[in-house]
């Protein structure tokens, strides 16, 4: 991936009526990269990217692009275009007037180099090449999300998926440097959105822009991206590739955003070795002292199923129900009702032994976020 | 319709029909027939009832009618447009309260209104008199009333509400996010409202034209008062023609008129399948 930074945000907050929407966000987004701010609703993201959009102005800090600060630059003035939650297709207008609407609106110097026209030409050829460029500009971009041939539709006569595909050709004719999703796929059905999905991110790849992707969705948000920004109040939790922030939640909030988990109460007794139900447990090399209290974190798949002598915990199956792929249990573990996915089937009342991996174990340190979501 | 709440319309189609639907087909009979008054005895059929159409008095009434109405639309429509927009645009909390205020004049009698602004159009009138007391010299307005004017002024005051609110309606449905993408698709602001914003609201500029055009065709009150009896609209024709028991001709163009208003109507109901911008 190119590691030229396309898009900082430095120390930038805003605040409505005196409520504080983004607390200190500093963000770096770099060329050619899918990044994905997740959290729910409320958490700060879509004011974060209506700032980069330039619809809203942050209080403090600056929004820095190509390396020029672009706080107070009005949305028409900026190499970016935005994908909106609810489309904001244009009614009065077919698709093919929605999808050239950009380029049709622009003045004709910019368009001269947009299409990379010769300058010498008569004016009357001139013209007709710009034209003859947004045809075929907006035909390309139509066969770019699968509409050929939709041109002279009306929107209202159209699906909510076709809808979402004008929408982004509308955009993506413009070839912005950056191209912002806000929720785009929050009213497609299941099936279309995973669909949409793969066919996002095959297009990021294809066309090398950098999308910035917002979403409460955080199978979504692993599915699509290069990179995850967790909010949480306004706040950046973790910053980190989908991998690394399923493994390696940074603490409570992060751990039990992304994915199922468990998470135990435990001790970090001395290094490489971890306490918790009462069990000593041997774990990675962690920079905690010896002694100190962490969060332990384990994905309900970690856990292997055991015959009870080789079990490091025994427990009670108090619920099970079948997943298609695997079935998913609830284990009482002393006090702690474990989840435990499984391909074996078990049933309520078993008692089955578990056992975990080292490196399955993952420690955070104590932190106060007490909410599940 | 539920059955229980079916006769609630009884009085109000009781009424329609008495004092509506009767009249019309009375009219009707009317329109194509020569009587004295309402006296029948002496009936006979009008086979040349269109010929009224011709005379010149009644063409130059229509004629005037119609002219002076698209003045007044098209005035109405360039300051109801204005007004609309500037109360979409501005940040008061309750709008339909702002909105109610311009409207105010629409809430007094339309005839004592006519006839005050009908005052201050005359040389001498309650303004220069407290003027010229205050000042001790004397102070004199000019003299419209009387002038086409005078009309156009009396109408646009009187029919400019009914501009007003659709436009307003037509403008506040429209979604905001069309102006962010307007905006985010590199339009300038101004662009933004010549492609999206006017667009979306021309059907409230269709319904509001048609609420202003047909009345201010039709009336025949303001141009009596203000026009001092110089200018004739069709209004002011058919108006005679009952007062002067003429009651076939007045019959005669007081249906061509139901009948322009009906396609006005019809027209609204094309462009506005939802009755949305009616309020």
């Amino acid at each position: 991936m190119n590691q030229n930074v396309l898009i900082e945000l430095s120390h930038v907050e805003k605040k409505f009526e005196n409520e504080v929407i983004v607390k200190d966000l500093s963000l770096k987004i770099y060329e050619n990269e899918f990044v994905t701010l997740l959290g729910p609703s409320g958490c700060g993201k879509t004011t974060t990217l209506r700032m980069i959009g330039g619809f809203e102005k942050p209080d403090q800090g600056q929004i820095i692009i190509n390396g020029q600060i672009f706080n107070d630059l009005p949305p028409y003035a900026r190499p970016i275009n935005t994908v909106f939650q609810k489309y904001a297709l244009f009614p009065h207008l077919n698709v093919f007037d929605n999808v050239a609407f950009g380029l049709k609106n622009k003045n004709r110097k910019y368009l001269l180099k947009f299409f990379n026209i010769d300058l010498s030409l008569s004016n009357k050829d001139q013209s007709l090449l710009i034209q003859k460029g947004i045809e075929k500009a907006v035909e390309e971009s139509l066969a770019l999300v699968k509409l050929t041939g939709l041109e002279n539709r009306r929107i209202t006569q159209m699906s909510g998926g076709q809808q979402q595909r004008v929408a982004l050709a509308r955009a993506l004719i413009n070839k912005p440097q950056i191209l912002l999703l806000d929720e785009p796929l929050a009213a497609l059905d299941l099936k279309l959105r995973q669909n949409m999905q793969y066919e996002l991110k095959e297009m990021q790849r294809k066309l090398g822009i950098t999308f910035i992707f917002v979403t409460h969705d955080q199978e979504e948000a692993m599915t699509m991206s290069d990179r995850i920004v967790v909010m949480k109040d306004g706040l950046i939790q973790q910053l980190d590739t989908p991998k690394q922030i399923y493994n390696e939640p940074v603490n409570r909030y992060v751990a039990n955003f992304i994915g199922e988990s468990n998470l135990i109460d435990g001790l970090y007794k001395k290094d490489k070795l971890v306490s918790f139900l009462g069990v000593d447990f041997e774990c990675g090399p962690y920079p905690f002292k010896a002694g100190t209290p962490v969060d332990v974190v384990i994905r309900p798949e970690d856990f292997d199923v055991v015959t009870l002598e080789k079990a490091k915990l025994t427990g009670i199956v108090t619920s099970a129900i079948f997943k298609g792929v695997h079935n998913e249990l609830d284990v009482l573990v002393g006090d702690y009702k474990l989840m435990v996915n499984t391909y074996e089937t078990y049933n309520v009342g078993d008692t089955i032994g578990l056992s975990i991996d080292p490196y399955e174990i993952h420690l955070m340190p104590v932190t106060s976020y007490e909410e599940t979501v | 319709m539920k059955k229980p709440f079916r006769l609630l319309s009884t009085p109000y189609i009781v009424w329609l029909v008495v004092l509506a639907l009767i009249p019309i087909f009375v009219m009707l009979l009317l329109s194509v027939s020569i009587t004295e008054g309402l006296d029948f005895s002496n009936y006979e059929f009008n086979s040349s009832f269109y010929q009224a159409f011709f005379e010149r008095s009644i063409m130059t009434a229509f004629l005037n009618s119609i002219y002076y109405a698209v003045i007044t639309t098209i005035v109405s429509l360039l300051l109801g447009y204005m007004v609309a927009y500037t109360v979409f645009r501005s940040k008061f909390k309750n709008k339909f309260l702002v909105l109610a205020v311009f409207i105010l004049p629409m809430w007094s009698n339309l005839l004592l209104r006519t006839e005050s602004l009908g005052n201050l159009m005359n040389e001498n009138n309650l303004i220069t008199n407290i003027l010229s007391n205050l000042l001790n010299t004397t102070i004199t307005f000019p003299v419209i009333k009387g002038s086409g004017l005078a009309v156009i002024i009396g109408l646009v005051l009187t029919y400019l509400p009914f501009m007003i609110l659709p436009i307003y309606t037509a403008l506040e449905k429209i979604d905001y996010s069309l102006e962010e993408a307007a905006l985010d698709l590199g339009l300038t602001d101004f662009q933004k409202f010549v492609k999206v914003v006017l667009p979306l609201s021309l059907k409230g500029v269709a319904t509001g034209s048609i609420l202003v055009f047909l009345p201010a065709m039709s009336g025949f009150a303001i141009p009596e008062i203000l026009g001092n009896g110089n200018i004739l609209l069709i209004g002011n024709i058919i108006e005679q023609a009952f007062r002067y028991m003429d009651y076939n001709l007045g019959s005669l163009l007081s249906i061509m008129i139901l009948l322009i208003i009906f396609l006005g109507i019809f027209v609204v109901s094309k462009v506005d399948k939802e009755g949305e911008t009616l309020l």
